[in-house]
């Protein structure tokens, strides 16, 4: 038993099984709780959130899109539905499925308590934006309505998720839609990101690769079938029609238009000085709050003092103080431009 | 009724309006009243000329954080610390030893005896809690209140920032705050202290990360365990003239090696555990400032040195009681301590330990400076070597390494038993009086319990992997 080799042999197999156990997303835990996860009752209420976003976004509904939106069998899709419509929640009329009142308020519930995750999960933790939908999916189904009023009272009552969705009241009241989608912008013209789509996560991926979030600042230079062209906060985007229309854009309330290039903090040079135009919206929760509590607001001036070894963190003069910020968080904080150069 | 109604469509108003404004109301309210606030004080408030001081600032920031004199200013610093307080605890230690172990141990016991206690009571009171917290107090103490203080003081002066700026860069790269390098160094005088010093990281994650990857730092309770064990095994392996060469280089090298540790465990919980806490960075550099000699004196020796002293007091009285018990109850005429040295030896053999050091550390969880005199206790008690030591249940330690090395020897220690016993001291579980803190910093049963059993699973699985390539060499 105590042979050092049969024991060293021993011993690695018991590192590559604890490896393979634990192995995050891939292992075989995870894979395990990934199973689980699709209980009936999930299904029942996905079901509901989907039949209430094709109400919403006034397209028909049929079953194979359940049944895709589900990844079920079409059979499973019908069973599904003839439940939620002998629990009263669904009516069928011919070929078109509707919600019911009761199963109108159910779905909006679920969908209060999915936004509301995302909300907190962009805001007050560090889960990125790949992971907020999917995240937000597991844990919608395990709130009951007074939690999530907790929740929401807990992030200051949000009235949008991160993606620019509104989240229902508690009453269960949705704003009227509102703004555009991209590709319906014209050349010239100003505005605001209000909304990403965040499903398909295909499409969803392709519009995070290109660093776009709500609250960008669009300046649209070039619309045609192939591509849309645009300046969006000061960094040029290329995107495909299809990819385009995925993000609908409006007017923001106290928005300031900036004709010229967006400058970063990150831009100035040691000894250099300049005036804050604001943070991006990409900064939030926590990380947002503790910058202005640092006095990085519009208006302020803020000189950069004294760089370290590698060059990032760097030391900035504000207020009276000297605070270091590292450049993830200085890239996304932009200054005035004295020259008002534009693009054209 | 009618105001009912009123207030009804008041609040479905403002419900409607809640959408409109969107999100961007707070953050253009406190925009707001920060553009007022400065148009008002630049009005009104006058600023007298600063520029000198401003400049004096500057000019130590170039030369604190240049390329060149950067670090090597950081570990001359660090060196003559360590140097300070490694040689200036000496004297005051042997001091105290002298006093509380060597005579009023004794004085005690004789005056147990004439009032007639029975040797049980006075064993457990005085062989047990008296004696491990004497051994705490004077191992402990005089380290820390050279330590604290001078500590305290770099970071009065508004050094220790710099030395955060300075690090950051690495600290960034494995998911870490550039503080943590501060809370680190605070570790190796005692990871307590190190564990509440991460208050200073302001944000939730890199605290958590700081917090757990402490215990990596080597502790001041650890470092004497460290330097014998090195110098009888490590440096009696080595020629004679290399002895303390060896020996010394073995030591800094296990510190290295809980240092690459702590940014290994540190980068594997940002990515892992600990990927979706809360996370934001700043640091800021406050202006420099001559330090406050008396006052900083005053509150690290409050702050610091008694309250840890203190905490560690507390569990290490009940612990010696433990010590004194475990060796002193029989069992069918064996002992509680060598009926579990027996059972665990085939056990701790796997992993090139042996029972003696298994149980001498369950026991003397409460702190590390009470290791190896439950070791060297236990190892006579089992042997039954009358000769030395001060009876069954008494912790001691020897003046002299030979001696102390023919009593390890003799228990069937070998040169890798020194070796894991060095990487075990390493990584092992906190003291308890660290557990403790880290609960009370946390507040999380989740985390108290990661941040024992991680450090100690990574201690089993390194010896072990030690303990099987070395049979298999030699």
């Amino acid at each position: 038993m105590n042979e050092p080799l049969v024991l060293l042999i021993i011993g690695i197999i018991a590192l590559l099984i604890l490896v393979l156990v634990f192995y995050p997303h891939k292992g075989i835990l995870a894979i395990w709780k990934k199973s689980n996860y699709a209980s009936k009752k999930v299904l029942i209420e996905d079901a509901l959130k989907y039949l209430y976003n094709c109400e919403y976004n006034n397209t028909t509904c049929s079953l194979n899109g359940i049944a895709g939106n589900l990844s079920v069998s079409a059979d499973d899709a019908t069973d599904i539905i003839s439940r939620l419509e002998s629990m009263g929640l669904v009516s069928a009329k011919k070929d078109e499925l509707s919600l019911t009142s009761d199963g109108r308020s159910y779905a909006l519930r679920i969908i209060r308590v999915h936004r509301l995750w995302e909300k907190y999960l962009a805001d007050e933790t560090s889960v990125t934006e790949h992971e907020w939908h999917q995240k937000a999916e597991e844990l919608e189904h395990t709130l009951t309505p007074e939690q999530a009023d907790q929740l929401a009272a807990q992030i200051g009552n949000p009235v949008f998720d991160p993606h620019g969705d509104p989240i229902p009241s508690a009453s269960g009241d949705l704003p009227i839609k509102k703004g555009r989608l991209l590709n319906e912008m014209k050349a010239g013209e100003f505005a605001n990101i209000i909304h990403v789509e965040d499903e398909p996560n295909a499409i969803y991926s392709q519009i995070l690769a290109q660093g776009l979030y709500p609250g960008m600042q669009i300046r649209m230079m070039e619309v045609s079938d192939k591509r849309i062209k645009f300046i969006a906060n000061g960094e040029e985007c290329i995107l495909s029609p299809l990819i385009a229309k995925n993000i609908t854009v409006g007017v923001l309330k106290f928005e300031k238009q900036i004709e010229g290039k967006f400058k970063t903090l990150s831009s100035l040079k040691i000894g250099e000085e300049g005036t804050i135009l604001g943070i991006a919206k990409a900064l939030r929760g926590q990380q947002r709050r503790r910058l202005m509590d640092l006095g990085i607001v519009p208006g302020t001036k803020i000189e950069a003092e004294l760089e370290s070894l590698t060059g990032d963190p760097v030391a900035y003069r504000v207020r009276g103080t000297t605070v270091a910020l590292r450049k993830q968080q200085t890239e996304k904080i932009y200054l005035t431009n004295d020259e008002k150069n534009s693009y054209e | 009724m009618n105001d009912n109604i009123k207030r009804e469509s008041i609040l479905a108003v403002a419900n409607n309006l809640r959408w409109e404004v969107g999100d961007n109301l707070h953050d253009t309210l406190m925009e707001s009243i920060y553009e007022n606030a400065t148009s008002i004080a630049s009005k009104v408030v006058l600023y007298p000329d600063k520029k000198p001081a401003f400049s004096l600032d500057r000019t130590l920031d170039k030369i604190l954080t240049s390329k060149y004199l950067g670090f090597p200013i950081m570990f001359l610093i660090l060196a003559v610390v360590f140097w300070l307080t490694i040689q200036g605890a000496n004297i005051p230690s042997g001091l105290i030893a002298n006093l509380l172990v060597d005579t009023l141990h004794p004085a005690l016991k004789n005056m147990a005896n004439s009032i007639g206690f029975p040797w049980w009571l006075s064993g457990v009171l005085i062989d047990g809690a008296y004696l491990s917290m004497a051994w705490v107090i004077s191992v402990m103490l005089p380290p820390m209140a050279i330590f604290f203080p001078i500590y305290t003081l770099l970071e009065d002066f508004g050094y220790l920032p710099r030395v955060a700026f300075n690090m950051d860069p690495l600290y960034k790269k494995v998911g870490a705050h550039g503080r943590q390098a501060l809370t680190m160094a605070m570790g190796f005088g005692c990871n307590a202290a190190g564990v509440v010093a991460t208050r200073v990281i302001d944000s939730p994650r890199e605290r958590l990360i700081a917090i757990i990857t402490n215990n990596f730092s080597l502790c001041n309770g650890r470092w004497p365990t460290q330097i014998l064990i090195a110098t009888i095994f490590i440096g009696g392996a080595a020629p004679a003239y290399l002895a303390g060469i060896v020996s010394a280089a073995a030591v800094v090298f296990i510190a290295v090696l809980g240092i690459v540790f702590s940014l290994l465990v540190s980068w594997g919980l940002s990515r892992t555990l600990l990927k979706g806490e809360a996370s934001a960075f700043s640091l800021e550099l406050p202006p420099y400032r001559p330090p406050r000699i008396l006052q900083t004196l005053y509150t690290s020796l409050i702050s610091r040195t008694i309250f840890v002293l203190w905490r560690a007091i507390v569990f290490a009285v009940p612990a010696g009681m433990v010590i004194w018990l475990v060796a002193n109850i029989n069992i069918d005429g064996v002992s509680v301590a060598n009926h579990f040295i027996n059972w665990s030896n085939p056990f701790a053999f796997i992993f090139g330990l042996n029972g003696i050091i298994l149980l001498a550390y369950i026991i003397a969880i409460p702190a590390n400076e009470i290791v190896i005199p439950t070791v060297l206790m236990l190892t006579v008690a089992k042997l039954g070597m009358m000769s030395v030591g001060a009876g069954s249940g008494v912790m001691f330690e020897l003046d002299s390494v030979t001696d102390t090395a023919a009593i390890l020897q003799a228990g069937g220690w070998t040169l890798l038993t020194g070796i894991n016993l060095m990487l075990f001291s390493l990584l092992h579980n906190p003291c308890s009086t660290t557990i403790f803190t880290i609960y009370k910093e946390t507040k999380s049963v989740k985390w108290t319990v990661i941040s024992t059993l991680l450090p100690i699973a990574m201690g089993f699985t390194i010896t072990f992997f030690v303990t099987q390539i070395w049979r298999l060499i030699f």
